[in-house]
């Protein structure tokens, strides 16, 4: 909020009388710079949340796959398969629909007077009363329910490559650490929990640390959402401003996509020397039976 | 006369059409020391380990003190029924594997106090310093914080005898317990079980090393093909093997 104060400042109220240094620091902080310098907050805030579902998503997957009761094990096998098998834009589009409208549709059951029926012709219609979110709801309502949807669509995705990775890694603990848990009596659920699960992670961080890479990458697509991310805001930044813009210049998306790539750079640089650490950390111990690290 | 601590009676077990066991009976009363021997193959592995039901034998009774496992299912279906009877044997039992088998993840303290805590609910600072008595006592005192991958096999395998005292259990499984090491590794395990055996633990010990069996053992079974070929005091089915097969077999593991 500083810039904006800054914008404030005698001197930004007249953008054509400045030059050099003092046009662009006013040109930096103006109104809508806010907003791309903030879309980096939308996107580091979708990384911090979907990260965590998705594991949370990825650990049903891998249970549910795992699992002896029939049924759950192929919900587990068909989600991931599905997951795997559709190219991510397809669902990443399909998902936010799928649950926009499913809303709707249940919201227009039980809230509206009258349910006609909600095909009209080629049209979804619902009553005013079911729309999501309300027509009559303040913007950021809007735009927090697009961030929600994109969120459940990214842990979706995510969720299904980390049902995948866990349930390998799960599968890779040494059978014979597990019989020896059975041997000294522990049932099912403690030598999952006291065995199997802090011996997985070790197989499962490299695979763990490419989703997150991929994640990182697949930020861009919120801007196929519809959402103002700094894809979006880079594109509209840059673009040629002429004389009616109150801070007019040629194209400049060339440079607004420079900082984005060194953003990303910056992002997946940051995060791999992270993992390499864990990794080390991890490895102690394990090393000789996994066949990495560097303990003794 | 008391009651034997473990009895295997009549037990079969096959992989598939394949018969591991045809009706191996032994018994083991309270200080007894049982060495089980036999070629690689002859079913050693499985019958120890059909003894805590890591295996399920599709014929014959378990009792432990008495205590005949419950089973239901027939043949390859045949499954113990109660599970709180099978966690009774099992923190019973303890069992040393040949590779050794500790966990990985924990160091050599942690592994020693894992099961004593969540299996039977033991607390933890009595637990430890129990853990540390036995880690001082198989001669890996210092030992204690280190992981299993920084261990030697012989100090590997000496804490997973920790482990399995750690249990206080009724009497110890092992299974080859010197197989993974080299022979000046060899000793040190073999030292700490022969200390065992003179404390009075009940033992049974499936061992290709003819010299632990005849010294701390009380009672020598030679296994062929799945089924009890001779038995007896050490010494003399050693120095008198009767069956052609222990003949030859003894003679091969001489030379
Ligand atoms: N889980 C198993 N599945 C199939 N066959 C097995 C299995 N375990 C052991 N066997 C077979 O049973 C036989 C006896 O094995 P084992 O008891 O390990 O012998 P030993 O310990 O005396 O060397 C061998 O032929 C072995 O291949
Ligand atoms: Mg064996």
């Amino acid at each position: 909020m500083r810039g904006f104060l800054f914008c404030m400042f005698e001197s930004c109220a007249d953008p054509s009388s400045l030059t050099g240094l003092a046009w662009f620091a006013c040109y930096l902080t103006n109104g809508k710079h806010l907003l791309f310098y903030q879309s980096f907050g939308t996107v580091l805030g979708l990384l911090a949340l979907a990260a965590p579902l998705a594991l949370l998503f990825g650990f049903a997957g891998a249970l549910a796959k795992r699992s002896q009761i029939p049924g759950l094990r192929q919900i587990g096998q068909v989600y991931v398969a599905m997951v795997r098998g559709i190219p991510d834009v397809v669902f990443f589009l399909f998902v936010p629909l799928l649950i926009d409208q499913g809303i709707e549709v249940v919201r227009h059951y039980s809230l509206c007077e009258s349910t006609g029926p909600i095909y009209q012709g080629n049209d979804f219609v619902v009553c005013d009363a079911a729309k999501m979110p309300l027509s009559s709801a303040e913007p950021w309502v809007h735009s927090l329910y697009g961030f929600a949807l994109a969120l459940a669509a990214y842990a979706i995705v995510f969720g299904a490559f980390a049902a995948n990775t866990l349930d390998g890694a799960l599968s890779a603990v040494p059978t014979a650490q597990l019989e020896t848990a059975r041997a000294y009596g522990m049932n099912a659920r403690q030598s999952f929990v006291r065995i199997q699960l802090p011996q997985m992670w070790i197989y499962a961080l490299p695979g763990l640390a490419n989703l997150w890479q991929i994640l990182i990458k697949a930020t861009p697509l919120l801007f196929l959402l519809g959402i103002e991310d700094i894809v979006y805001w880079a594109r509209e930044l840059g673009g040629t401003k002429g004389s009616r813009f109150a801070y007019p210049h040629p194209d400049w998306r060339i440079y607004y996509f420079a900082a984005l790539l060194v953003f990303y750079m910056i992002m997946t640089w940051g995060s791999e020397k992270v993992f390499n650490r864990l990794q080390v950390r991890m490895s102690v111990g394990q090393a000789t039976l996994s066949g990495k690290g560097a303990a003794l | 006369m008391t009651t034997p601590v473990l009895e295997l009676n009549n037990i079969h077990k096959a992989y598939g059409d394949l018969e591991v066991l045809k009706g191996v009976s032994l018994k083991a009363n309270k200080g007894d020391v049982i060495a089980l021997i036999g070629s690689s193959g002859s079913g050693k592995s499985t019958l120890i380990r059909c003894a805590n039901l890591l295996e399920q034998p599709q014929q014959g009774d378990i009792l432990f003190q008495g205590e005949a496992i419950q089973f239901k299912g027939q043949g390859h279906d045949r499954q113990p029924s109660d599970a709180a009877q099978v966690r009774h044997l099992r923190t019973h039992l303890s069992m040393v594997f040949q590779q050794f088998n500790l966990w990985s993840h924990l160091s050599v303290l942690e592994n020693v106090i894992e099961a004593p805590i969540t299996v039977q609910g033991r607390p933890r600072d009595e637990a430890i310093a129990e853990a540390q008595a036995l880690l001082d006592k198989v001669g890996i005192g210092d030992k204690g914080d280190r992981y299993p991958a920084e261990l030697s096999g012989g100090q590997q395998q000496r804490a997973a005898i920790a482990r399995g005292l750690a249990m206080q259990p009724t009497a110890m499984l092992f299974d080859e317990p010197t197989s993974a090491l080299d022979p000046e590794l060899e000793a040190e395990v073999v030292r700490v079980i022969q200390a065992l055996a003179k404390e009075g633990t009940t033992m049974i010990i499936v061992t290709h090393d003819m010299k632990l069996a005849r010294d701390v053992a009380n009672h020598l079974i030679f296994l062929h093909q799945g089924v009890i070929e001779e038995q007896g005091p050490p010494a003399d089915v050693l120095d008198h093997p009767k069956s052609e097969r222990l003949q030859k077999f003894l003679s091969a593991t001489k030379a």
